[in-house]
C-alpha cells in the first residue's frame, strides 16, 4: 500500500474540523439518546448486557457513516478532476481504492472509540472477550461501507449522490437490525443487505447469534456464516463495482 | 535537442520506434443529443526529440486526441502507441507525463505534500525539492493549493509531470489562464525541459506560442489533421502574402467584372476579393507578379502588400477543412 498517500489523506482529514465533528460527534449523541439511557439496559443478553448490545449497534452505525462519507468524498475528489491527475501516474486503480478504504476504517476508529468510552461510562458490560472481538468486527467489516460510499459518489457523479447515499444508509440500518429488532417478512428480507451482516457480526461475541425481539419472543439464532457470508458477498460485488467505476473517472466529465 | 543531460530522460532506444504513433485514430462520444465524432482519423507520427505543436480551434479534437495518447480514454477505432508501448503501459513505466488543462488538484493540500503525493506513486521520481525549483516553486512549498493562483496551480502541475523524468511531456493548453509574465516564464522553463531532449507535444490554440516554441506545427480542425510541417511552412503554404489596392473610379462595372475576372485567372494569385468600394484584396503566391498588373496594367493606386501571418494561415486552413490536405504524408480520408 502506498503509505505517503494514505499519511497525507490522514492529514487532510485532521484538517477539516467539521466533518470530523460530525463524523465523530453525531453517533456517539445518538447513543447517549437511544442507548445509554434506556430502562432495561441492565438485562443480560449472552456474554454482556442490553446496553452493551446497542452501544455495538450504535458503533456499527457509527463508523458507517464515516466510511459512507470518506468514501463518497472520495469519489466527488476524483471526479472534480484528481482522477485524471491521478491518472497520469502509475498508482493502480485498485492502489486508490486500498488507500481510500483503509483512510475510511481510520476514521471510523473514533466514532467507536467514542462510544465505546461512553458506553463503558454509562454502563455498558460484558465479557472481555465479546469487548475485543464486537469492536474488532466493527473495524474491518467497516470497510465494506467504504466501498458502498466510493460506488454511490463515481456511480451516480455528484455530490447529491453522496447525501443520498448517507440518507440510504438510515434505511439500511434500519433494515439491518440496526435500530429496532425486526421479525417476520421484514426480518426474513434484512438478511440480505449489508448492514444485517454487518451488526449481526459485530454483536456476534456478545449474542452468538440469537436474535433479539421486542416482546421476548424466540426468533432463533443466526449461525456465525450467515453475517460472514453477507458481508464477504457484499465487499467483492462492491470492490469490483468500486474499481471499474474508478477506471472510467479518468476519462473527462 | 540532442544535448544530454545527468538528469535528462533516458536516452531512447533506437528499438523503441517513434515517441508518438497514432493510427487511423477515432474517437465517438455517445451523448443525450446523439453521437458526437470528436477524432474522425488522425494519423500522426513524432520521432524522439521533437517539440510540436498541436494547434487548432476549440473543438477541433486537440484534447481528446491527447486524452487518447496518455491512455485516459480508450479510442473508438484505430491505435495508439507511445515508445511502442500501449498508452498505459507508457504511464506505467514513467515514459510519459502530462500537464492537462482539467487536471484537479486537492485544495486541502500545500504544494509540496501535492509533489510528495503524486512522487510516491512513482518508482525513482525525481527528488521534490528539485523539482518544485525547477517549475519554480519553492517558495510557493508550504502554501496550501486553494490559496494560489492559476499560474501557480498550472507551474504545479508542470512540476507534478516533471517527477518520472519523462522521455514524453504532453501538455493540454498549458498557459490558459495565465498572464503575459507568467506565460513567457513558463515558455521559458519548457526550453530548459526540451534542452534536456524530451520529446514535447503541446496544444494550443496560441498560435504565437507555436510558432516561437515548436519545430513542427500539426493544424488539427474538426478531428482530423488538416496540415502538417514546420512554422515557416505552414505559413507558406496557407496564404503566402495579400496584395491590397483600390481599382480606379473610372472603370465601369463591366470593366471591373472583366478585371477582376483577369485576377483571378493569373497564375500568380491564389484569390481574388473585392469589395463595393473598389477595393480588391488578392492573396497571391506571386505578389510582386500581380503587383505589377495591378499598377501598371489596371491603373489601380494606393497598394499595399502584407505578409500573411501565422493567424491568417490558420484561419485559411481551418475554414476550409474540405480542402484537400496539404501534407502528402496526410491520410486520404481528409479529402472528404
Amino acid at each position: 500500500m502506498n503509505t505517503t498517500y494514505l499519511g497525507l489523506e490522514v492529514r487532510r482529514f485532521v484538517r477539516d474540523r467539521a466533518s470530523l465533528f460530525f463524523i465523530v460527534a453525531l453517533p456517539a449523541f445518538l447513543y447517549i439518546v437511544f442507548g445509554a439511557t434506556q430502562d432495561g439496559s441492565q438485562a443480560s443478553v449472552g456474554n454482556g448486557n442490553v446496553a452493551l448490545y446497542i452501544m455495538l449497534s450504535m458503533a456499527a452505525y457509527g463508523a458507517v457513516t464515516a466510511t459512507v462519507g470518506v468514501g463518497g468524498t472520495a469519489a466527488v475528489e476524483r471526479m472534480q478532476g484528481w482522477g485524471r491527475q491521478l491518472g497520469l501516474t502509475p498508482l493502480p486503480d485498485l492502489g486508490f481504492v486500498v488507500v481510500k478504504a483503509t483512510l475510511a476504517v481510520l476514521v471510523a476508529l473514533l466514532p467507536v472509540a467514542l462510544i465505546s468510552v461512553l458506553g463503558a461510562l454509562t454502563g455498558a458490560s460484558g465479557t472481555a472477550a465479546a469487548w475485543a472481538l464486537s469492536l474488532l468486527a466493527i473495524a474491518i467489516g467497516s470497510v465494506v461501507f467504504a466501498l458502498f460510499g466510493l460506488c454511490a459518489g463515481l456511480a451516480f457523479r455528484s455530490e447529491a449522490a453522496v447525501s443520498a447515499a448517507s440518507g440510504m444508509v438510515v434505511i439500511l440500518a434500519f433494515l439491518g437490525n440496526v435500530f429496532v429488532p425486526l421479525s417476520g417478512t421484514l426480518l426474513t428480507i434484512a438478511k440480505f443487505t449489508p448492514l444485517y451482516g454487518y451488526a449481526t457480526l459485530a454483536r456476534y461475541p456478545v449474542t452468538e447469534g440469537r436474535l433479539i425481539s421486542n416482546d421476548g419472543s424466540d426468533l432463533g439464532t443466526d449461525p456465525l456464516w450467515v453475517p460472514l457470508l453477507n458481508l464477504g458477498v457484499w465487499c467483492a460485488v462492491l470492490g469490483v463495482v468500486a474499481v471499474l467505476l474508478v477506471r472510467r473517472g479518468r476519462a473527462r466529465q | 535537442m540532442t544535448t544530454t543531460h545527468p538528469s535528462g530522460p533516458t536516452a531512447a532506444r533506437p528499438s523503441d520506434g517513434p515517441a508518438v504513433a497514432l493510427r487511423s485514430l477515432t474517437k465517438t462520444f455517445r451523448t443525450r443529443a446523439g453521437e458526437v465524432t470528436a477524432v474522425r482519423g488522425i494519423d500522426l507520427t513524432i520521432q524522439p526529440g521533437e517539440v510540436v505543436a498541436v494547434l487548432g480551434p476549440n473543438g477541433a479534437g486537440k484534447t481528446t486526441t491527447l486524452d487518447m495518447l496518455l491512455g485516459l480514454t480508450d479510442p473508438t477505432s484505430g491505435s495508439v502507441e507511445v515508445f511502442g508501448l500501449a498508452p498505459r503501459r507508457a504511464i506505467a513505466t514513467a515514459r510519459v507525463s502530462a500537464v492537462l488543462q482539467t487536471g484537479g488538484l486537492l485544495h486541502d493540500l500545500t504544494v509540496a505534500e501535492t509533489v510528495r503525493l503524486i512522487a510516491s506513486t512513482y518508482r525513482h521520481p525525481a527528488p521534490v525539492d528539485d523539482v518544485l525549483a525547477r517549475a519554480g516553486l519553492t517558495d510557493l512549498a508550504s502554501r496550501l493549493v486553494s490559496k494560489c493562483s492559476g499560474g501557480e496551480q498550472q507551474r504545479l502541475r508542470f512540476a507534478l509531470a516533471l517527477l518520472p523524468e519523462p522521455d514524453l511531456l504532453v501538455l493540454d493548453e498549458p498557459t490558459a489562464g495565465m498572464d503575459v509574465t507568467a506565460r513567457r516564464d513558463f515558455w521559458a522553463t519548457m526550453h530548459a525541459e526540451a534542452a534536456r531532449g524530451r520529446t514535447v507535444v503541446f496544444a494550443t490554440h496560441y498560435l504565437e506560442e507555436a510558432d516561437q516554441f515548436a519545430d513542427r506545427i500539426v493544424v488539427v480542425a474538426d478531428g482530423l489533421v488538416i496540415a502538417d510541417g514546420t512554422t515557416a511552412e505552414i505559413r507558406s503554404r496557407a496564404s503566402g502574402r495579400t496584395v491590397r489596392a483600390t481599382l480606379p473610379e473610372t472603370l465601369s462595372f463591366e470593366e471591373r467584372h472583366q478585371t477582376l475576372v483577369a485576377l483571378r485567372r493569373h497564375p500568380g494569385a491564389a484569390s481574388v476579393t473585392a469589395d463595393d468600394s473598389g477595393r480588391v484584396a488578392v492573396v497571391a503566391t506571386d505578389s510582386d507578379a500581380v503587383a505589377r498588373v495591378l499598377l501598371v496594367d489596371v491603373g489601380a493606386h494606393d497598394l499595399e502588400v502584407v505578409t500573411g501571418s501565422l493567424d491568417d494561415a490558420f484561419v485559411a486552413l481551418t475554414s476550409a477543412p474540405t480542402s484537400a490536405p496539404t501534407d502528402a504524408s496526410a491520410p486520404q480520408e481528409e479529402s472528404r
